[in-house]
């Protein structure tokens, strides 16, 4: 073999290794691409399913928020709702208590059929006291404006009562030092005031008949509510 | 013959080496800008809903407050006409006396 072929030998094998070298490299290449590209899939992939999920738990918060803030201006308007109810409600104790002037109030000069009735309303309510108190001596308060409208009425009250549960007369000591208060006045709404009526005591003041229009009104009040809430709301959906 | 001459393919292996270093330590960079991008698109699409519903739910709160000023003028409408019925009522309770 001489030189020349030597030679031609020497480069055969130069350039399959160089052709060796270049296909290595370019494996290299393609594999570290291919290890780039998974990588950085991996890297994206995990980092978006962290936005995600991160994401969702906002909405969801948002959503929750929202709910909560709905159910609270519900809740809001539910209650301005009974609210007003409770203002209509109010109206008519009002009104009532307003109409029970009129029930007693009366002219000092002239008796008219007015007075009359209003009369011979005080008469039952000392009457009904007595029931109660069941006393053969009583202590009567009233308005000072309904003093002699009371006297008026005091005999036929006791014998009307000592007739009907069969003893004598009870006496009824009207008191001339305290009055109930009179009807209330605009310029003064907020002082105790009493639109009419009478308090009964026992001597030894340990029971007490309140008999008074306002007291009355108080309890029928409280006794007809569910009464007078179905006739206002019966028709009405809350 | 040049005795480095034959170097020059273990050369181009070392510098594919580095340069596939180069590439795969690259691909975290890459993934952190794609993520950003995805994370700020997230955002923006968020912000958006969020603005929405906030208009959303405006409206309704709106809906709600008109809702109820109505029954209660309802409410309102209704009991006058038998308010006065109630009242008269409680006024016959008060004045009739059981005795």
């Amino acid at each position: 073999m001489n030189d020349a072929d030597v030679s031609k030998q020497i480069q055969q094998m130069v350039r399959f290794i160089r052709q060796e070298a270049e296909e290595k490299a370019n494996e290299i290449s393609v594999s570290a691409e291919e290890e780039f590209n998974i990588e950085k899939l991996q890297l994206v992939e995990a980092e978006k399913k962290k936005t995600r999920q991160e994401y969702e738990r906002k909405e969801r918060q948002v959503e929750i928020r929202k709910k909560i803030e709905y159910s609270m201006q519900l809740n809001a308007s539910r209650i301005k709702v009974l609210q007003a109810q409770d203002d209509v409600i109010s109206s008519m104790k009002e009104a009532a208590s307003k109409e029970l002037l009129h029930v007693s109030h009366h002219h000092h000069l002239t008796l008219t059929h007015h007075d009359h009735v209003y009369r011979n309303l005080l008469k039952d309510l000392i009457i009904q006291c007595l029931l109660r108190l069941k006393e053969p001596s009583v202590l009567l308060r009233c308005r000072k404006d309904d003093l002699h409208l009371v006297e008026h009425v005091l005999d036929s009250a006791a014998q009307e009562y000592a007739e009907k549960v069969n003893v004598d007369p009870p006496e009824i000591i009207v008191d001339n030092q305290v009055y109930l208060p009179p009807g209330p006045h605009h310029h003064n709404s907020h002082d105790l005031y009493c639109s009419g009526g009478v308090v009964l005591a026992s001597r030894d003041g340990k029971i007490v008949c309140e008999n008074t229009l306002d007291a009355r009104l108080d309890v029928v009040f409280r006794k007809k509510l569910p009464e007078i809430r179905n006739q206002l709301f019966g028709q009405v959906v809350a | 013959m040049d005795p480095f001459k034959g170097q020059g393919g273990i050369q181009m292996l070392l510098i594919a080496e580095q340069e596939a270093q180069h590439i795969v330590s690259n691909a975290k960079d890459e993934a952190e800008r794609e993520a950003t991008e995805y994370r700020s698109h997230i955002e923006e699409e968020y912000q958006k809903s969020i603005s929405e519903n906030t208009g959303s739910s405006g409206s309704n709160v709106k809906r709600l407050e008109e809702e109820t000023n109505a029954k209660i003028k309802n409410l309102k409408k209704s009991t006058s006409k038998v308010s006065s019925e109630v009242v008269d009522m409680l006024l016959k309770y008060v004045t009739n006396i059981k005795t």
